[in-house]
């Protein structure tokens, strides 16, 4: 396991700490705003993959990690759902988003190899994607189809606001 | 067959998405038929030391608090202790003597919450004790001010209960003015409100009346206080009202929970 394999796996874990530590008890309260949405960090792990990563390995860790999260939550299944779809769809979007030159393989999708625009493009995409699965998976039902809207827009907005705040604030290089 | 080969490496990545999702779906299904878990759950010991950790953590803050609470219940609860027995002093034959009219069906176990929820469909918490202080599957859980739910899932050290916040959760209720009895049950979004269904049309009910456990399960003892009626309705025809219920506990803030063990094998083998 070379650093980068290694520092990526670390970032890894502190982020699923903080998405079951911190981020679900946020949705423990009083207010009405958490009624209808969660915030999802996670899904940056599976979106912040080098391009090298091929297709398989991010559905296979989508799967994973959507598991893991799905032991804290009590919702067996329904993250993992979501992620594995989330990272088969980082192949297409990444497919679809390419620039004329191509992706530098050593690199990740960040603000820094590619820009803000791409990368607020890139996240809103996987995300609208990762909280529609996640919130038809969990009610299970198209009947409550207002339901999933209003929980899908809701948690997207939470959940862009807290991701693009983690590329500003850390902006991470690989 | 050498082409049904290529058609498999071409789309191996999809395939194997598909493969995933469909196992992830099973899941899903297997879970929400019969609210059974497979092998990932919240009362295993890894992610159950790990809510621990943080709970112990976040609890030290509110020690002051709690102790206050724990305080104010203690007396609430030695003062229905001496009024029972002074009660039962009157009641009970002069020859015998009081220990043994006394029955003690009730056992109960104290727990904390160490990871609860309340925003999704099927809310779950999860409890720092597990099968070997007592704890049983189908034990009802109730807390200062009310309900909160039924064990579900039990571990060595953890439990994870079904929340009354759960659309799997159907508890007997009853008014207590009058006894009329009914289930409550979740329709999920609000954490504030349950729903009692199928009391008769013939009970008068006034907004405000209490809402109390009903006693005829063994999960919960009867007469807990459960929260007051906000408002009823009948739906079209039905000769039954619907009663929106709001919760006097507030399940977001779920601490100090009881787990209530029924052991009174006589009634319970019947």
């Amino acid at each position: 396991m070379n650093t980068t394999t290694l520092k990526q796996t670390i970032r890894a874990i502190l982020i699923l700490l903080l998405q079951v530590l911190v981020l679900k008890r946020i949705g423990v309260g009083n207010s009405w705003l958490w009624q209808y949405g969660d915030i999802f960090l996670y899904p940056v792990i599976v979106l912040l993959l080098p391009f090298r990563i091929s297709r398989h390995y991010a559905i296979l860790i989508g799967f994973v990690i959507g598991l893991i999260i799905d032991m804290f939550y009590d919702t067996i299944g329904v993250h993992a759902f979501a992620l594995t779809a989330t990272a088969y769809a980082r192949g297409l979007l990444l497919a679809y988003l390419e620039p004329r030159g191509g992706y530098q393989l050593s690199m990740s999708p960040t603000i820094i190899s590619m820009g803000l625009n791409w990368v607020l493009t890139f996240t809103v995409f996987s995300l609208l994607i990762h909280t529609l699965l996640y919130f038809t998976a969990e009610i299970f039902t198209f009947v409550y189809i207002g339901q999933i809207l209003l929980k899908t827009l809701v948690t997207l907005i939470l959940s862009m606001l807290v991701l693009m705040g983690y590329h500003l604030l850390f902006n991470p290089k690989a | 067959m050498n082409n049904l080969l290529q058609f498999v490496i071409r789309y191996s990545a999809f395939l194997l998405f598909l493969l995933l999702e469909v196992v992830a779906l099973l899941l899903v299904v297997r879970y929400n038929e019969n609210q059974k878990s497979i092998f990932v759950h919240s009362s295993s010991k890894l992610s159950g030391n790990l809510y621990k950790l943080a709970d112990d953590a976040i609890q030290y803050n509110h020690l002051q608090q709690t102790a206050d609470s724990l305080a104010v219940q203690n007396a609430q609860l030695k003062q229905k202790i001496f009024n029972l027995e002074r009660s039962l002093q009157r009641l009970a034959p002069a020859d015998k003597p009081l220990d043994s009219c006394l029955l003690e069906p009730y056992n109960i176990i104290d727990a904390q919450v160490i990871s609860n929820s309340i925003n999704q469909r099927n809310n779950h918490f999860t409890i720092d004790r597990g099968w070997k202080d007592g704890i049983r599957k189908g034990m009802g859980v109730i807390s200062p001010h009310g309900i909160a739910g039924i064990i579900d899932q039990v571990g060595e050290q953890y439990s994870t209960a079904i929340s009354v916040l759960n659309t799997a959760a159907r508890i007997s209720a009853a008014i207590k003015r009058n006894e009329y009895f009914g289930s409550l049950i979740w329709r999920e979004i609000d954490p504030g409100h349950m729903i009692l269904e199928d009391i008769p049309r013939q009970a008068d009910i006034i907004v405000g009346d209490t809402i109390v456990t009903s006693g005829f399960s063994f999960i919960f003892p009867k007469g807990i206080f459960i929260g007051t009626v906000d408002r009823f309705w009948t739906v079209g025809g039905s000769n039954y009202y619907t009663l929106e219920v709001r919760l006097h506990e507030d399940i977001g803030r779920l601490d100090r929970v009881y787990v209530v063990e029924f052991t009174d094998t006589e009634l319970t083998t019947e």
